[in-house]
């Protein structure tokens, strides 16, 4: 897994102090900073994978996260009764609340352990369907030309012909003509290998895709009938 | 120049006459047929050709070809369905056929077969590619009669 940015913002040093330690005794232990709500500005600070919004001076809940990037993962670990905490409740449905009770750095911790796996898997996600994106205009191109060789190979057919007429009977071409339809039927010869090798890679890769399929047919095949 | 091929027939009277070897070239594409007439004609071959691959039977009943060069993408009719007729036709059976097509893969070759074709050259081709395979069935159909 990818090193994870953790942004704890809290105006109480007693429990960014025991997050972080006990965070630091875990076996993996994300980048932690602390803020406090006086210096907290959203545009200056790095985008984190996760905010944990600690307990903060009165009135200052509601502008800290109205400030944070929407995409952001956040934990809001208040007490219960926490005035404001209930006025945000209604505007804030999906908000993960972790009560400020004996046990929560404990729970804090396994919450945000779940937090930052589902932040990497989204971010792997998006990465895979960057990557299909990209992968998807190469087949686009890759098909294209398998549509064009027909037409290409044509053409050629014709350049190489037509050469090797000329080429049969060079007693009534000069020595220069004959020299430029020489290139001309080997510079077609090469253009014709080029398109060979493009075959050949066309159909390898359809057989290893063919393959490909078949072993994964046959490897979810069994499983079905082990049980 | 290369000399005529010729077929040695007997005639009625057990005479030897010589016959100019006829290839009938079917290509939808005006500009490969000429071409496929120049290079068989420097090899002594008679060519006729045909762009439409409508008329392959008529023409062939007129023209009674020792050999026919066929393309296979062609428009209303494509190759390997004129061969599959022809090689089920008892008439025209017996007239080696040569697919001579830009279609390259092992499957396509396969199919040809398939369909009857005694032949197959791939576009582009060499002039040595083209009369090699005309030389070797009509010395095949020689050797057959």
């Amino acid at each position: 897994m990818r090193h994870a940015n953790v942004l704890v913002l809290t105006d109480e040093t007693e429990f960014a102090q025991m997050l972080t330690a006990c965070w630091q005794a875990e076996r993996q232990a994300p980048g932690i900073t602390v803020i406090g709500s006086e210096l907290w500005r959203e545009q200056d600070a790095p985008r984190h994978d996760l905010v944990v919004v600690g307990p903060l001076r009165e009135g200052k809940l509601t502008n800290v996260l109205k400030s944070l990037y929407p995409g952001t993962a956040v934990i809001l670990c208040v007490p219960a009764d926490s005035r404001e905490y209930g006025q945000l409740r209604t505007k804030y449905p999906r908000l993960v609340h972790i009560p400020l009770r004996e046990d929560w750095a404990q729970t804090l911790l396994l919450v945000a352990g779940e937090s930052l796996r589902r932040a990497e898997a989204l971010r792997l996600a998006r990465h895979a369907e960057q990557a299909a994106a990209k992968n998807e205009n190469h087949a686009t191109l890759g098909r294209y030309m398998l549509d064009m060789k027909h037409s290409v190979n044509n053409a050629l057919t014709s350049m190489l012909g037509n050469a090797e007429l000329l080429l049969l009977e060079p007693g009534q071409l000069s020595s220069q003509s004959l020299a430029q339809i020489k290139t001309i039927h080997s510079m077609a010869l090469r253009i014709n290998e080029v398109m060979q090798r493009f075959s050949s890679l066309a159909s390898e890769m359809r057989d290893a895709e063919t393959a490909s399929q078949g072993e994964t047919s046959d490897t979810a095949a069994p499983v079905s009938r082990r049980r | 120049m290369a000399a005529d091929v010729h077929l040695w027939t007997m005639d009625k009277y057990g005479e030897s006459t010589a016959v100019q070897k006829k290839v009938l070239i079917i290509d939808d594409s005006p500009a490969q047929v000429k071409l496929m007439q120049s290079l068989l004609e420097k090899e002594g071959y008679w060519p006729v050709g045909l762009s439409d691959p409508k008329q392959v039977e008529n023409m062939i009943a007129i023209e009674r070809p020792n050999v026919i060069l066929l393309d296979v993408v062609m428009p209303d009719r494509n190759g390997f369905q004129i061969c599959r007729d022809l090689k089920g036709n008892a008439e025209f059976n017996m007239i080696p056929v040569i697919l001579v097509t830009s279609k390259d893969t092992a499957s396509d070759k396969y199919w040809g077969q398939q369909q009857g074709a005694d032949g197959y050259v791939t576009k582009p081709f060499t002039r040595d590619d083209l009369t090699r395979k005309v030389h070797e069935l009509l010395s095949a159909a020689l050797s057959r009669n």
